[in-house]
């Protein structure tokens, strides 16, 4: 029964129907949760008795830095699900997730640094975790620049998704020692961008702006999946009804 | 009002990294759009091609 | 413009023939390709060397871009030797694949019946014996010339020639997912640095507490985990990139 489900999802009519259908029940609750988180975090929370106002970066910064992991794994996930099961549409996922990740990796590395100017004195500091980010950064551009060097679309999804495995098995790795890197040679005050505990009033608004944030990967990834699987069906008979317009 | 955009003398750091933020999820939201009407427009034209040669 | 040595159809054919024929195990025919490649890299010698060339370039940069000072650049010493070596090795990874590639050998590699995984170990395995082990061995004289003290050499050699293995390794994944890409140095270069900064964390640091006279065993642990880690998985995923290379 299940396995039916999944051969399904590896249809590329049958995506194409779903995600069309399924994108406003990711896009509508998405905006909801972020316009509230919005509110909730510039207006309702109190400002940080350390950081003043200045904290309310987090609710901008944490999502992105958040969306970047995430949709990497994903990525992965999907990516790696292409290459065993051989399954098009997964590597069609893929593809269609690495702008976004990239794009939200950036918006992390920007927003750490905008934070770290007011909070630490400079802009970049090699602290762990932005420069975790920056080497993510570098793995989504080799992920998408291996993908545009190689012209055979079935072998660049095949190539990638390799290099997808092997990345994702790699973050952990860099993480740890770019943690440890950085323990070594840490200056006596450290300031983190993690706040320890929060009140609800400053939590909720967090949670909002993560879930919202993940539910708008979802949507945007399913507007991009059915761009991918359409460009990649070149002849098939199905295309003819779903494009009429 | 004024306190709020003020944001506490943090303004110049929590406004761009806002507005940066939005732009990236507008940015996101366009080009996929955008990517997803090309495709169509693409199909309708290699159908059409097709559709005319044969 | 061919400058192969018309031995390599020969070194190719006895080896597929001894292992596809004969019921090799693999590590027999892995130790086979070990040996094919150590036999034909020493054909041409000269390209040995260039590696090693440039990591004594590279590391001469560094006092001409920064001080002839000796006490100042023993404290960028560590930096300079593993960044150095990290670029070395990338300009290296060139000779892994691609005469292989070129002349059809690792297409009957992988047609052989014969664990691919295995053969690309093999190959890594030389690979790091011929310009890996070389460079742990250069990098005491170049520490040296950046005012190491004597005492650390055991710790540089120790902790380059580990990292290299490491290094090799995850060389060997990129070399493989770039195969039959032209021109792809700068993409090889922007696939393997990130996967290799681990490396150079734990390495530089292993060999900054050797010139400081510390104990440096805990982070030349951390390299030999990394090492061990890239020897059960780099030669699978390269193994997988060949493959789809070649379908």
């Amino acid at each position: 029964m299940a396995w039916t489900w999944f051969h399904r999802l590896g249809s590329p009519p049958y995506i194409y129907a779903l995600a069309g259908r399924l994108t406003p029940w990711f896009a509508w609750p998405a905006g909801a949760l972020i316009v509230g988180g919005l509110y909730g975090g510039l207006v309702l929370a109190p400002p940080d008795w350390q950081q003043g106002d200045g904290f309310r970066i987090i609710y901008v910064h944490a999502p992105s830095a958040w969306m970047s992991l995430m949709v990497y794994t994903t990525m992965a996930v999907a990516a790696g699900t292409g290459l065993i099961w051989r399954m098009k549409v997964a590597h069609a996922v893929a593809a269609s997730c690495a702008p976004i990740g990239a794009s939200f990796t950036f918006a992390a590395l920007v927003t750490g640094a905008l934070w770290g100017q007011p909070m630490w004195g400079t802009y970049w500091e090699w602290d762990p975790r932005l420069t975790s980010e920056l080497i993510l950064l570098f793995l989504y551009l080799g992920y998408m620049g291996l993908r545009s060097a190689i012209e055979d679309v079935q072998r660049a999804d095949r190539m990638s998704a390799v290099l997808a495995v092997v990345g994702v098995v790699n973050v952990p790795i860099i993480h740890y020692s770019v943690t440890w890197w950085n323990s070594l040679h840490q200056a006596p005050s450290v300031m983190k961008l993690a706040k320890p505990t929060m009140p609800p009033s400053m939590l909720i608004p967090l949670l909002m702006m993560l879930l919202g944030f993940t539910l708008f990967f979802f949507a945007v990834l399913l507007v991009r999946l059915r761009a991918e699987v359409l460009s990649r069906e070149r002849s098939a008979t199905w295309i003819r009804e779903a494009v009429s317009p | 009002m004024k306190e709020f955009l003020d944001m506490g003398g943090y303004a110049g750091y929590v406004w761009p990294s806002y507005g940066l933020t939005l732009v990236i999820v507008v940015l996101n939201i366009v080009w996929a759009r955008r990517l997803l009407a090309r495709s169509r427009e693409e199909a309708r034209r290699r159908l059409a091609m097709r559709g005319g040669a044969t | 413009m061919s400058e192969y040595p018309g031995d390599t159809e020969g070194a190719t054919a006895a080896l597929v023939s001894a292992v596809s024929t004969s019921s090799a195990s693999p590590l027999d025919a892995a130790r086979l390709a070990l040996s094919r490649d150590l036999r034909l890299a020493f054909r041409k010698r000269g390209q040995l060397v260039q590696p090693l060339v440039f990591f004594a370039i590279v590391t001469t940069l560094f006092p001409l871009a920064i001080t002839p000072e000796l006490s100042r650049l023993r404290d960028v010493a560590p930096g300079v030797l593993w960044v150095a070596a990290l670029l070395s090795s990338l300009l290296a990874l060139e000779f892994l694949f691609r005469d292989d590639a070129y002349d059809g050998t690792l297409e009957q590699y992988a047609l052989s019946g014969q664990s691919l995984t295995w053969l690309l170990f093999a190959k890594t395995a030389a690979h790091w014996l011929l310009t890996g082990l070389p460079l742990a061995l250069m990098a005491p004289l170049a520490g040296m010339s950046l005012g190491v003290p004597a005492a650390a050499v055991p710790g540089i050699v120790a902790s380059v020639a580990v990292g290299s293995v490491a290094l090799s390794l995850i060389g060997a994944v990129g070399a493989a997912l770039t195969l039959g890409i032209k021109r792809s140095g700068a993409l090889l270069s922007l696939l393997t640095l990130p996967l290799a900064m681990p490396v150079l964390i734990f390495g530089a640091r292993a060999t900054e507490l050797a010139i400081k006279g510390g104990g440096y065993a805990a982070p030349l642990q951390l390299l030999g985990a990394l090492a061990v880690l890239g020897v059960t998985l780099a030669p699978l995923a390269a193994a997988a990139a060949v493959r789809i290379n070649l379908e």
